[in-house]
């Protein structure tokens, strides 16, 4: 900087103070994004998600503050539409459990078999109020994207013979609690809770589910 | 007040002079552009069922949300399936070739896009390890993250030696790259696909303009002090950047420290049994089942995580504390990998605390490395490593600035 003349002197000192203060806010909008609600937020938190949201939006409360103590599997049936025009149900297919075999044994599991259908029914429940009915757009985006989810996996499981068609489909999700570690002492109902959600018709031209 | 403004001076003169901290950025370009591309290969089998235009969250459902969020995704462009392969394979050649440092600039941009394109387009298939990718990869661009250890350290070391000899090492490349990405922006532009917020489009035209006046300083005698002012700039942004990288590793910790120690899990020491008997994160159920069958080691293992997670951030005013504690992480993470079965976020993490790794140590490592492949290539005489360009990189390194 020394070898610069004095014009260029001046901008270069002006470059400086822009990068020092632009880092600075920068660190501090992350830092109130991700600390809790607080007086600073509840006055600017506006600003705050201007600057955060699409592009640096971030959540690190990682198995925290409490890490997750049910085993959550997500299940699905499918009504089918056979060739000679009759109509049966399917049993239950247990699709969290095939994740995990597909887990288990594996040094990298793939995003497909980790986060994908977890994380589709994490949205559809962040999205969906108590009563089960869609919040805005992103319910109608979450029920859609779950609906997908399991007809490529039905798909893929051969519900439908050949012939027939996957006319509607019924999620449920069995909440079972992970057993407290024996030297803990403590007692924890191992009772699964199921919680079912309303049959969803698949549309024609559907059924395949898109990729294969 | 007089060494107030004494050492002042001398930190404006350090983050204007020069881009500090070589080895570490260069350790950090090629540990999350690794990172990546391992991920990319991984998932290459399932790349449409992620990201593809037929994916369960298809293209539709991810215009009706980008629309909303602003997210930037070159994806959502064009439908085809064409455009989807094309864009999946040049994030995997951006990825690679960030890694080796060739034209570090230019890749570090593209390296960007590819990973805010996949990941904007499909947010929900993400997790923790994404995220830090997502972050890396914006601030990546604003790093001198080739001055060691990349195909452009050794083609200026090369320029430098020709030009001693009153000679030039022509480039092509660099022109050409230059004149395709920026004809290329400006098509789109025009054709007003540019979607998302004005935040990613505006940084790429600047680093596109940038780019023209730094090339274009350094051809001309005439421009002498422009080019002086243009090197300035550069090595402000990347302290800058490097800044915001070191203090966002520290805020990803501080947060999962701070949250923790309120959860009552935590607190009563058996926090770590329950990730461990999550069907989702327990690939070898077996090892869970080991390391959970002592209470005590329960407890340890889940006080010493939120201790360190805490403690992390302030150990950087002490080398050699800070020192211990990154071994620790990095072997937690290493640990995580495994016993979790989350090795890319692992890898992200690692390659985030490889930041605060200290000069002397990287060197070590680098000159190793260079033995060992001048070994497999019996070139005893290639064992040098480039130099970077900066001055002073053999003193100590500071805690925090390694220099």
């Amino acid at each position: 900087m020394a070898a610069l003349s004095l014009p260029y002197q001046v901008g270069a000192a002006a470059v400086l103070a822009v990068v020092a203060v632009v880092a600075c806010v920068h660190l501090g909008m992350v830092f109130l994004h991700v600390a809790p609600s607080n007086t600073l937020t509840r006055q600017h938190g506006r600003a705050v998600d201007e600057w955060i949201y699409p592009e640096f939006e971030q959540n690190w409360k990682l198995f925290a503050p409490n890490p997750l103590q049910q085993n959550i599997a997500v299940q699905v049936r499918a009504e089918i539409r056979t060739s000679d025009g009759a109509s049966r149900t399917t049993g239950w297919y247990d699709l969290s459990a095939e994740d995990g075999r597909a887990i288990d044994g594996n040094p990298l599991p793939s995003h497909t078999q980790q986060n994908e259908l977890r994380r589709a029914f994490d949205f559809y429940g962040s999205s969906h109020d108590a009563a089960g009915r869609p919040m805005g757009l992103r319910g109608a985006l979450a029920e859609q994207y779950l609906r997908r989810i399991v007809v490529l996996r039905l798909g893929r499981d051969h519900a439908a013979g050949p012939g027939d068609v996957l006319a509607r489909v019924q999620v449920r999700s069995l909440i079972t609690s992970v057993p407290p570690p024996r030297w803990s002492g403590e007692k924890v109902s191992d009772k699964p809770a199921y919680r079912q959600l309303p049959w969803w018709t698949v549309p024609a031209g559907k059924a395949a589910g898109g990729v294969r | 007040m007089s060494t107030l403004a004494q050492s002042l001076s001398r930190g404006i003169g350090k983050v204007t002079e020069s881009a500090l901290a070589p080895y570490q950025s260069a350790v950090i370009r090629i540990g999350f552009s690794g990172t990546w591309l391992l991920f990319l290969l991984r998932e290459f089998p399932h790349r449409q069922e992620l990201y593809g235009p037929d994916a369960p969250w298809n293209w539709d459902l991810a215009r009706q949300l980008t629309e909303n969020n602003g997210a930037f995704t070159v994806l959502l462009w064009f439908r085809g399936r064409f455009w989807f392969e094309a864009v999946y394979v040049l994030a995997l050649l951006a990825s690679a070739l960030l890694l080796l440092g060739w034209r570090t600039r230019t890749m570090s941009v593209l390296f960007m896009l590819g990973v805010l394109s996949l990941q904007n387009r499909s947010v929900f298939v993400g997790d923790g390890g994404d995220n830090v990718l997502h972050l890396m990869s914006v601030y990546l661009v604003f790093t001198r993250c080739g001055q060691v250890w990349s195909l452009d350290a050794r083609r200026a070391a090369r320029a430098r030696a020709l030009r001693a000899r009153g000679q030039r090492l022509p480039d092509r490349a660099g022109p050409v790259l230059w004149s395709v990405l920026g004809l290329a922006l400006a098509a789109v532009t025009a054709a007003g696909r540019l979607q998302g917020e004005w935040f990613v489009p505006a940084l790429l035209w600047t680093v596109w303009l940038g780019q023209a006046l730094w090339w274009a300083a350094g051809r001309r005698a005439r421009w002498n002090q422009p080019r002086i002012l243009f090197d300035v700039v550069g090595s402000v942004v990347h302290n800058g950047a490097l800044l915001v990288i070191m203090a966002e590793a520290c805020l990803i910790y501080a947060t999962a420290g701070w949250y923790k120690i309120q959860g009552s899990r935590w607190q009563d020491g058996t926090a770590v049994y329950y990730p461990l008997h999550l069907d989702y994160f327990s690939p070898w159920p077996a090892l869970g089942d080991l390391m959970s069958s002592s209470g005590t080691m329960v407890m340890l293992v889940t006080y010493g995580t939120v201790m360190a997670q805490v403690a992390f951030p302030f150990t950087l005013f002490n080398r050699r504390v800070k020192n211990v504690l990154l071994a620790v992480m990095m072997t937690e993470h290493a640990a995580i990998a495994v016993v979790l079965g989350l090795p890319f976020f692992s890898l992200a993490m690692i390659t985030a605390d490889a930041v605060f790794l200290p000069t002397p140590f990287l060197r070590r490592l680098g000159e190793g490395a260079a033995r060992a492949r001048a070994r497999l290539r019996r070139h005893p005489e290639s064992t040098a490593l480039p130099e970077p360009r900066s001055a002073g990189d053999s003193e100590p390194a500071r805690v925090g600035f390694p220099a």
